[in-house]
């Protein structure tokens, strides 16, 4: 099941990334409803593809899987958890195959039977040799992914690698491809594909004469590394939209202490999974910045919208199409009721009005300037000398509020006056937490 | 599009490298092509390199992003500005510069000696800054792209370099700090959103179970100490800055001042 086998990587990447050195075996296996084996074998085969993936790792004998993972920020141009998407199991003789095949096709165009020669002549010993089938088979694979293309002319057909980009870029071009790659994946959405093209170029960049031994100087500040692994996820789900489908899945909510049931084959060892198993019309995949997040929102059978944390999905399979017609009412109901969620939010609109300061003479405005940046679709209504007005329409308090809050003493809310004392409670719990300095 | 092709694979991926195969697949390139439709191309590339790698794409299928909607974006003030080709090339070939620059009060600071190291962009800011070693002051810089107003490659030799290398690199160790921030017990219901909070920092959590609490220390910049704070201010009453002083006094501070913007000046 390479689905599921993912499911679990995933989960477990991200708790290990999130919680960076919590827990010991015991309890993360426990917090991942699997059994500590489970959780060592885990471990091991992840090591294993991040060994093969970053070379130069140290033998991490006795250091903790969780230290190598831990995000660093000077070095955080290589993102860590990009090697999940490196993790799907290949056999050996496979693998084997598929790379001589690209090393023969990188200088030629070549026919099926010289790869099968090829391939014949230079496969390890102790591996099988292929026949004509299964070179046939892999020929059909590589140009179905893109990687190869067959040349136009008669029969017998020639087959090359299909890797213009970088034969026919000068060395000042291909930086300039690589410096873009670079940006693009790390500040725009969706980043995984960007990555691995990113890896690729890096180190054909480093096979070059011309190449430079400085690493790239770009750092990306505040950003959400581990929003990669939901990506997982996110062309299955974008691919449902587009098609109108249903999609079902186990769901575990990121609330619950457990967030993975391993699907047990021994009934020995079956027991509940405490995860719903849910089905739905998925109609906006949702990239929340404030948390890097993913949402999934959507129309339940039942008839409401139902919204899911992308991280709580397990065993998504695709389900049934519905008509055009009720695939756009459901999604024109679903944006409309989005339109003033700050997040995901669909519950009563309220207009909040939050009087904000400058910090003062001859201070840079950096409070406007950050309303202005992150203030969404809401709008500064009026302005004093020392102060100015901000109103913004939006769907339920709760999820605005932190962002408010996050300016401390530079605002006060005006209204709803139910925001306004929620924030002076909080202010006066926060305060006491402090007053014993 | 499935991001679990078996042409991503790990062995296959260190063979090619033995090999020195560049492989590119279709979904690399339909990210391409997607990307290049993003403004920032137009300016990260000379004409003729976008023709051209347009043209390389042409067959391939954009990523399609209908479903896909963004929520609490900062605006993207810019992805690329046309100072990153000078100054990347500058600090990989390891020059010095003469800055000029506007300062945040409005005045310009004329040449100044620089020695660059990074370039940083901010996903918060939305834009790109230069980290710089400010040679005459000996403090460590970060200017905006937009304030630059010029740039000249300055005359050195490689010892000159390295020594401000070293220098820099003294500094920015000296300069990094840290934070310890308690979850409130109460809301460890909501642990998964406050590690996600502070999942852009570098970080390491302990659990203890007796009393189960989590306990989360950042690394950051010295610079970097109102974002941490922002961001505490953010969680509210979830968290707790435990040290430093400094940031605790500043917390009372906030939640003080803030009481005091509601008219609630008393305890």
């Amino acid at each position: 099941m390479a689905r599921e086998s993912f499911d679990k990587e995933i989960q477990f990447l991200r708790m290990l990334a999130l919680t960076s050195g919590a827990y010991n075996r015991q309890q993360y296996a426990e917090r991942l409803g699997i059994s500590v084996h489970t959780f060592d074998k885990t471990i091991k085969r992840l090591k294993e593809v991040v060994s093969a993936v970053h070379q130069q790792l140290p033998e991490d004998k006795g250091k903790e899987f969780a230290q190598t993972m831990r995000y660093s920020y000077m070095d955080s141009s290589d993102p860590m958890l990009l090697f999940l998407f490196r993790a799907k199991s290949l056999k050996e003789s496979e693998s084997q195959r598929l790379s001589l095949l690209l090393a023969a096709m990188q200088d030629k165009a070549l026919t099926a039977m010289e790869l099968l020669d090829l391939c014949c002549g230079s496969m390890p010993a102790d591996l099988s040799l292929p026949d004509e089938k299964t070179i046939r088979g892999d020929l059909k694979y590589l140009e179905q992914v893109g990687v190869i293309k067959k040349e136009t002319g008669a029969r017998p057909f020639r087959y090359q690698i299909h890797n213009e980009m970088v034969r026919e870029l000068s060395h000042e071009e291909l930086l300039d491809l690589y410096d873009f790659v670079d940006m693009m994946a790390s500040t725009q959405v969706p980043s995984v594909q960007g990555y691995l093209l990113r890896d690729g170029l890096k180190k054909h960049m480093a096979r070059q004469p011309e190449a430079d031994s400085a690493a790239a100087p770009f750092l990306y500040k505040y950003n959400y590394y581990s929003r990669i692994l939901d990506e997982a996820h996110l062309f299955t789900l974008l691919g449902s939209i587009r098609q109108r489908r249903m999609v079902s899945f186990l769901y575990f909510s990121p609330k619950k202490d457990t967030s993975y049931a391993s699907k047990n084959t021994n009934p020995l060892f079956e027991r509940d999974t405490e995860g719903m198993q849910e089905t739905m019309l998925p109609i906006k995949v949702i990239y929340d910045h404030q948390y890097g997040r993913w949402y999934l929102l959507g129309h339940h059978p039942g008839g409401a919208i139902r919204k899911y944390r992308i991280e709580g999905l397990t065993q998504i399979t695709l389900g049934n199409e519905v008509a055009a017609e009720l695939f756009e009412a459901r999604k024109l109901e679903l944006e409309q009721r989005i339109q003033h969620s700050w997040l995901i939010d669909t519950g009563k609109p309220v207009k909040v009005r939050v009087r904000f300061f400058h910090p003062g003479l001859g201070i840079p405005d950096f409070v406007r300037e950050r309303v202005l940046l992150q203030g969404q679709w809401g709008e500064i209504v009026e302005e004093e000398e020392n102060s100015f007005v901000y109103e913004i329409e939006v769907n339920g308090t709760i999820e605005i509020k932190p962002w408010i809050r996050s300016f401390g003493s530079s605002c006060a809310v005006l209204a709803p006056e139910k925001l306004r004392q929620e924030m002076i409670a909080e202010w006066k719990e926060i305060r006491a937490y402090y007053e014993s300095i | 599009m499935n991001p679990f092709e078996k042409i991503f694979n790990y062995q296959i991926l260190s063979r090619l490298e033995d090999s020195g195969t560049f492989m590119i697949t279709t979904h690399e390139r339909g990210w391409l092509k997607t990307m290049l439709e993003h403004p920032a191309a137009s300016e990260a590339f000379l004409p003729e390199t976008l023709g051209r790698l347009q043209l390389m794409v042409e067959q391939d299928q954009t990523i399609d992003r209908d479903g896909l909607l963004h929520k609490a974006a900062s605006k993207e003030s810019h992805v690329y500005h046309p100072y990153i080709r000078p100054l990347r090339k500058a600090i990989s070939g390891k020059q010095l510069l003469q800055l000029s620059f506007s300062m945040k009060d409005g005045r310009i600071s004329l040449k100044q000696d620089c020695f660059p190291y990074k370039l940083e962009y901010s996903m918060v800011k939305r834009e790109w800054y230069l980290l710089w070693y400010h040679i005459r002051n000996r403090m460590l810089m970060s200017t905006k792209l937009q304030k630059i107003t010029e740039m000249e490659p300055q005359a050195h030799t490689a010892e000159d370099y390295e020594s401000l290398a070293s220098k820099a690199a003294t500094l920015l160790k000296k300069r990094s700090s840290s934070a310890t921030i308690r979850v409130v017990p109460a809301y460890n219901g909501e642990l998964s959103r406050i590690l996600y909070a502070f999942s852009c920092f570098e970080k390491e959590v302990s659990f203890d179970e007796e009393s189960g609490e989590y306990t989360i220390r950042l690394f950051f910049s010295g610079g970097d100490i109102e974002y941490v704070l922002s961001k505490t201010r953010f969680l509210g009453k979830r968290v707790r800055v435990m040290e430093s002083g400094h940031m605790r006094r500043r917390m009372l501070e906030s939640a003080t001042k803030a009481l005091g913007r509601y008219g609630q000046e008393s305890i």
